[in-house]
């Protein structure tokens, strides 16, 4: 073995040394494994728009980039509560990140990837290459099994190659930067082979979006392996993470819902003496006589903390009697812009129910027409704005249910769902996995609460939705032929599933197309929800042309003020 | 002498009470603090109008009659002598009855040979209405006021009334239906499927998706639970929607082989007040409600 370099400190440090020196190494340490993952991050975010844009639709709903970023960054963030800077303990803070930051299937998947890296390196101080390939092939494994069917063509093909073929071209002189270099340029071959894959992807003319995610962060990982600082200004969020509307709290504003309170904690051995051996059930127990929605969970010597309160100063002082912050977030709960939004009565003490119901949406609209269906919680999110699996835990945290009932509305937001479930211990989670927000209002509309078992509630919601048709018309962004249908861009499309079923320049004759396609006449309702782009007094002339046309079928309008879609038809 | 009552909420207008040479109680509802008596002074009201006013989005109150009300209406009738029948809407549906009790107390006192027999319906509209039909005809063809009571005791049971609206928001803004489950949404083409219980309140049994599955459910229930259905009256109500009333009618005739008495019946404004309108219900006669 020649230029064996355990790489300990940090990586200020690291880019001090020469580039050589850690090129040529063959073990992974801790700080180097941290300071490749924040590269990563940032080279994903300067590139997700064009990540996002990698979209078998053309209509601008691509959000794999942001998800996958969002994922990647939440385990970048936690490295900040790592226990120790061993290769281990570095490898489980990010995991731990990301399973709660995960969004969107490649998120989740992503997660699911650094999970089994993870576990393949429990108690590792630093690791040689060949455990290094075993642990990226544990991630292929572990990756594999969160989807419930592997679609091949996808992240998990890319990922699985590259590690494949890395680890076959391992040998004693192998180096960190040889096996970087045999990983990278397969997961290149591999997502160029993607559309021979997927016929989606080669109908579209893109190769796999989260392969290319993918890729971005592999490709940021293996710069800061070269002591290559990332893109300036890259990490900065862009776009979807505005900031909050502060016009919604004015001078005459009441506190209603308090404030969302969020902070890692480290238990300080001065003020409880062995942090090991301390009893978290009195940091719970002060949360819950302090705040509501309590979510509390230690690593060691840190403890998470996220609850709701009116007086967070209270809070705060209570718990420096055990620790000082390291990171702390308050924010006013009536300016959050994202996260969840339930009833008014969703942030007082209420007493402990049979059945919760989550749903998922975006669009005021459709989240008021949920909470009108009787939801407890809607998590805002939907098309191009996929929630984390921690969104849907604070969800959950914000019910006090035996069982929780999740309806994802969304293809993309299943996994997520599913994650999270995982994630929660406090109540037994049941997701209904509808892939629209028809099938949502269809499985939660006949709902019928009244069984004990919740096998029987889960089996009626899932013959609601079995008859359900949802169609979507859209913007298209870009030009393209599917299925037949030539997309001119700045047309409206008409789709359900995968099929686009209409291409028109006016938005209320892809509509009317799109209904006749769909046979709406076939159906008892057709529920219109007019999305944001859809101007009242036009949803209003496509209302009574839909009802002359179909004068059997209930025509039913709402605004649902959903981005996107600038209408959603659900037929029953 | 008996002298004939009913109220408004039976669904009975003054021209169909003269026929039966009965009293009607008129039943009030408010709008925006403005109180309605419908048929208290005039022959007419103007169903469709109301109807419309609700589907513009106001919401109607309805409120108890007053002792004085009951006093004014019975006391001169015990005054000349004669004894009283009064068929009238559910007792548990309104606190009206109360006021009346204490009327009678008032009235007893001063003429304690009098007498009023009393059917309740355990309804509102449609289902009253049917069964303060069969009372006129025992009525008019001569039985006492206790014997009506007594057929009242079994026969009230035996007609069964079901039925479903548009828009939940009446149903919720009246407070009157309960087992209204919270998975409900208003204008979503849910609709809860309601019945008169044994009791004489609206109950949900469920809820159907769409106007065809609801009305689909209303003759299904009706050919379970019905008996003799072809040997008495049918009665179809509906707020405002005479067409949907007629496709009630319409299936059920094709259920029946063509053999049912249907009569189609618009239902007042104070009950009405109660479902809003596009809702439509049938009573029949039943193994039991």
């Amino acid at each position: 073995m020649k230029d064996y370099i355990i790489w300990t400190r940090p990586c200020v440090r690291l880019f001090q040394e020469g580039r050589d020196s850690r090129m040529q190494a063959q073990v992974l340490s801790g700080p180097m494994f941290a300071a490749m993952l924040r590269a990563g991050a940032a080279n994903l975010a300067a590139n997700r728009k064009r990540v996002n844009d990698l979209n078998v639709f053309p209509i601008p709903d691509g959000d794999t980039g942001d998800n996958m970023y969002m994922t990647i960054d939440s385990g970048a963030a936690e490295l900040a509560s790592a226990r120790g800077d061993s290769l281990g303990e570095v490898a489980a803070s990010a995991a731990k990140g990301m399973l709660l930051g995960a969004r969107g299937n490649s998120g989740v998947i992503l997660s699911r990837i650094f999970a089994g890296i993870s576990h393949a390196l429990k108690d590792v101080e630093s690791a040689d290459l060949a455990t290094v390939n075993r642990a990226l092939a544990n991630g292929v494994d572990e990756a594999y099994r969160a989807v419930s069917v592997p679609v091949e063509g996808t992240i998990l093909t890319v990922y699985k190659d590259a590690v494949a073929y890395a680890g076959a071209r391992l040998n004693e002189t192998s180096t960190a930067d040889s096996y970087c270099a045999d990983f990278l340029g397969e997961l290149r071959r591999s997502l160029d082979r993607t559309p021979e894959l997927l016929d989606v992807l080669r109908q579209a003319g893109v190769v796999d979006s989260g392969g290319a995610g993918f890729l971005c962060i592999a490709e940021g990982m293996q710069a800061a392996l070269h002591g290559e600082a990332a893109a300036p200004g890259a990490a900065a969020p862009d776009g979807k993470a505005a900031g909050p509307d502060l016009s919604r709290f004015t001078e005459d504003s009441e506190l209603v819902f308090g404030y969302c309170t969020e902070f890692l904690l480290r238990l300080q051995r001065a003020k409880v003496g062995d942090p090991e051996t301390f009893d978290l059930s009195r940091i719970q127990d002060d949360l819950n006589g302090m705040g509501e929605s309590v979510v509390c969970f230690r690593d060691g010597s840190i403890v998470k903390v996220h609850v709701h309160t009116k007086r967070p100063g209270d809070i705060l002082n209570q718990m420096q009697k055990y620790g000082e912050f390291l990171t702390l977030k308050i924010e006013n709960m009536t300016l959050q812009h994202n996260g969840t939004d339930a009833g008014s009565a969703a942030h007082s003490a209420r007493p402990r129910k049979r059945y919760g119901i989550v749903s998922v949406a975006s669009g005021s609209g459709l989240r008021q027409i949920f909470l009108e269906l009787g939801c407890d919680a809607v998590v805002e999110g939907g098309q191009s704005m996929n929630p984390s699996a921690e969104d849907f835990v604070r969800a959950f945290g914000d019910i006090n249910a035996d069982t929780i009932l999740v309806f994802p509305n969304n293809g993309n937001v299943i996994l997520t769902a599913r994650q999270a479930a995982e994630l929660y211990d406090r109540a037994e989670i049941r997701i209904i996995p509808t892939k629209t927000v028809g099938e949502g209002y269809a499985g939660i509309s006949m709902l019928d609460l009244t069984p004990e078992d919740p096998e029987e509630v889960v089996r009626g919601a899932e013959e609601a939705i079995s008859g359900v048709v949802t169609g979507f018309v859209s913007a298209a962004n870009r030009e393209t032929t599917l299925g037949g249908v030539k997309v001119h861009p700045g047309d409206y499309i008409g789709f359900a599933g995968d099929v686009i079923y209409v291409d028109s320049p006016d938005r209320t004759e892809a509509a009317i197309a799109l209904a006749e396609a769909l046979k709406a006449g076939d159906f008892d309702i057709l529920l219109l929800l007019a999305g944001r782009e859809a101007p009242q007094d036009e949803s209003f002339r496509l209302q009574a042309v839909l009802k002359t046309a179909y004068p059997r079928t209930e025509v039913i309008l709402r605004r649902g003020e959903q981005p996107i879609h600038d209408y959603i038809l659900i037929l029953e | 002498m008996l002298k004939f009552f009913t109220d408004t909420d039976c669904d009975v207008t003054p021209e169909l009470a003269r026929q039966l040479d009965c009293q009607l109680i008129s039943m009030p509802f408010s709008i925006e603090g403005e109180t309605t008596w419908p048929y208290r002074d005039t022959d007419e009201f103007d169903l469709h109008a109301f109807y419309d006013r609700l589907r513009g989005g106001v919401l109607p109150n309805t409120s108890a009659l007053s002792e004085q009300t009951y006093l004014d209406a019975f006391e001169p009738h015990f005054a000349r002598g004669d004894d009283i029948l009064y068929v009238h809407f559910s007792r548990a549906m309104t606190a009206t009855f109360d006021s009346m009790d204490r009327a009678l107390a008032q009235l007893r006192q001063k003429y304690p040979a009098r007498r009023l027999y009393e059917v309740d319906t355990k309804g509102i509209t449609t289902i009253s209405y049917t069964i303060f039909r069969e009372a006129a005809d025992l009525y008019r063809a001569g039985k006492t006021g206790g014997e009506i009571e007594a057929w009242a005791k079994d026969a009230v049971d035996r007609w069964a009334m079901y039925f479903f609206a548009d828009d939940l928001k009446f149903f919720r803004h009246s407070g009157r239906v309960s087992a209204l489950a919270g998975t409900m949404g208003t204008v979503l083409g849910i609709r809860p499927i309601i019945y008169m219980s044994a009791e004489g309140k609206m109950v949900s049994v469920g809820k159907e998706k769409g106007r065809v599955k609801a009305m689909e459910r209303l003759v299904s229930t009706v050919e379970a639970l019905g008996d003799a259905v072809a040997d008495h009256r049918v009665v179809i109500g509906h707020t405002d929607c005479p067409e949907l009333a007629r496709e009630l009618a319409d299936k059920l005739q094709e259920r029946f082989g063509g053999k049912l008495d249907i009569e189609l019946r618009p239902v007042n404004p104070t009950a009405g007040s109660h479902c809003g309108p596009n809702g439509v219900g049938v009573c029949f006669h039943a193994k039991h409600r």
